[in-house]
């Protein structure tokens, strides 16, 4: 399978401790990927690598050949146009109207002229869902309509691939479904890469064409979502089903908990 | 005992020596990206630095006023208490004017700005990046010194002069007033006095330093902002350090422009 991404023995170490431990993954072109895994296994340490917002302690991220790992701040400025990125929490510029953060990434890197922008603007828009709202500000609309404007800001570019962080997070579950399904028909129709991070099943399960489950900094398992679905692997059962008692015992005292942390 | 101390010292000359140091790293990008700008006027965010304008500026003129008619009122009171035993308090308005342009209005302007913009500026960058916009910025690639440090550099240094000059004049209105209706000064002689003593180098140098002021504030705000990381207690130390650091730095800095002025100039 052609990757768009290829990751090799990614180690990222926080004060001596590692957090990524050796990862070896490949991100496949024009597909969803997911990755899963539980609170602290290192999921958005990954994400924020592959995005080239942290450096690797050692090992390398290839994008289509290019080592971003080992990239100075302008070749990574050059790979990152072909990236968009929806974070958790939106990340939307709040003095700016939901309109002018789109604009943001068009004013920046094109020559296009005002009248252009607003029109592509409103395209954009519109492919989220939200036809005119460009005069709203960020606190005057909801949660799940703050994603979407994340979402349109994000493809403002035509990226070639676009990052998710936990995108029904804070949702209830029709507006994270509804997230769910414009990731889905975002990169069907532009034929764009998706990368997301969830811990959330029912919506990994909706989207993925692959999922990569961490475990304690290590890729656990690599499988499209029926191969995970139907995995016998202890850790990616309780999982799934979200049971409190299993390879992770519901009861941890500090000592073990610690210990998980080392043995990472 | 002394170990210690001898450590703490040494804590506290590392600390001092990597802000500088920091400081001086984002001093200089802020002068590539105004380089940048000269050549390349669009890369200057426009809306931003036309919102900062008015936030810095237009608001600021009203407290600013405020105070310099105040600090202006009391140095006439000051100094009329010392000039009368010399007979002379027809040269109050002098004592004033001078005061107010060379020292007082720009130190003022500064200190109130340091509070009200400084303060406000570290606060937003901090929660900028608390909630990733920063991040966002630099995933789509527009770096957050050029998008955010910049534009508040630039109109601050444009701002805090023109409201040095308003608290400047507000200062020799606060003292005309207390010398006219408080003191009984003849208000011709009150004028004629201020506009002997006051020269123009009192008044360029007083808006030297209020530039040297206004890179000092916007650059240590900006660093503090950006510098946040955690949650909003966070902000909140990096606000009062954005404010505390400023006003240290300029005082220091003030007395060394002045002795530079005062022998060099």
């Amino acid at each position: 399978m052609d990757s768009i991404i290829e990751v090799r023995d990614l180690v990222k170490k926080f004060d001596g401790r590692a957090v990524l431990n050796g990862v070896n993954v490949g991100i496949p072109r024009g597909k969803i990927t997911v990755i899963m895994g539980g609170s602290g296994c290192g999921k958005s340490t990954f994400l924020r690598h592959l995005i080239g917002l942290h450096q690797p302690t050692s090992g390398d991220i290839l994008f289509e050949g290019k080592n971003i790992a080992k990239m100075d701040r302008n070749g990574m400025d050059g790979v990152r146009r072909s990236f968009g990125m929806m974070f958790q929490g939106s990340a939307l510029f709040n003095s700016m109207t939901v309109g002018e953060n789109v604009a943001v990434p068009l004013r920046e890197h094109t020559p296009l002229d005002e009248s252009t922008i607003k029109i592509i603007v409103k395209i954009k828009l519109e492919l989220v869902g939200l036809t005119g709202f460009e005069h709203f500000y960020p606190h005057q609309i909801s949660g799940g309509m703050k994603k979407r404007v994340a979402l349109a800001r994000a493809i403002a570019l035509d990226p070639k691939i676009v990052f998710y962080d936990e995108p029904g997070a804070g949702l209830d579950p029709i507006t994270a479904s509804m997230i769910d399904q414009l990731i889905l028909d975002l990169s069907r129709k532009l034929n764009m890469t998706s990368v997301v991070v969830t811990h959330e099943m029912k919506s990994a399960f909706r989207i993925a064409d692959q999922v990569i489950m961490l475990h304690k900094g290590k890729v656990l398992e690599v499988g499209s979502a029926q191969q995970i679905q139907n995995s016998s692997n202890a850790y990616v059962r309780q999982f799934i089903e979200g049971e409190p008692e299993g390879v992770i015992p519901f009861k941890q005292t500090s000592e073990a908990y610690l210990q998980g942390l080392l043995d990472s | 005992m002394i170990r210690d101390f001898l450590g703490k010292i040494g804590n506290t000359t590392g600390f001092l020596l990597s802000g500088t140091a920091r400081l001086g790293a984002l001093f200089a990008d802020v002068v590539r990206y105004f380089a940048g700008v000269l050549v390349r006027p669009r890369t200057l965010p426009r809306e931003t630095f036309a919102y900062q304008l008015t936030t810095m500026g237009l608001e600021s003129v009203g407290i600013i006023s405020l105070v310099g008619a105040s600090v202006g009122a009391v140095l006439a009171l000051q100094a009329a208490y010392s000039l009368k035993d010399f007979g002379a308090l027809n040269y109050t308005g002098s004592l004033v004017c001078v005061a107010m342009a060379r020292e007082l209005g720009p130190l003022i302007a500064a200190i109130v700005i340091c509070g009200r913009i400084g303060a406000r500026i570290a606060a937003e960058l901090g929660s900028m990046q608390v909630q990733e916009e920063v991040d966002a910025l630099t995933t789509m690639a527009i770096h957050p010194v050029r998008f955010l440090v910049l534009p508040r550099v630039m109109a601050l240094m444009i701002m805090l002069p023109c409201l040095t000059i308003i608290a400047d004049w507000m200062g020799m209105v606060g003292g005309y007033l207390v010398g006219r209706f408080a003191l009984g000064i003849n208000p011709e002689v009150y004028i004629a006095n201020s506009i002997r003593a006051l020269v123009l180098k009192d008044i360029y140098t007083g808006l030297m330093k209020s530039e040297i002021f206004s890179i000092l504030i916007a650059l240590v705000s900006c660093h503090q902002g950006l510098s946040v990381s955690g949650g909003s207690d966070a902000v909140g130390k990096a606000t009062t350090q954005a404010v505390v650091i400023s006003i240290v730095l300029i005082i220091v800095v003030d007395c060394l422009a002045t002795a530079v002025i005062y022998y060099a100039l």
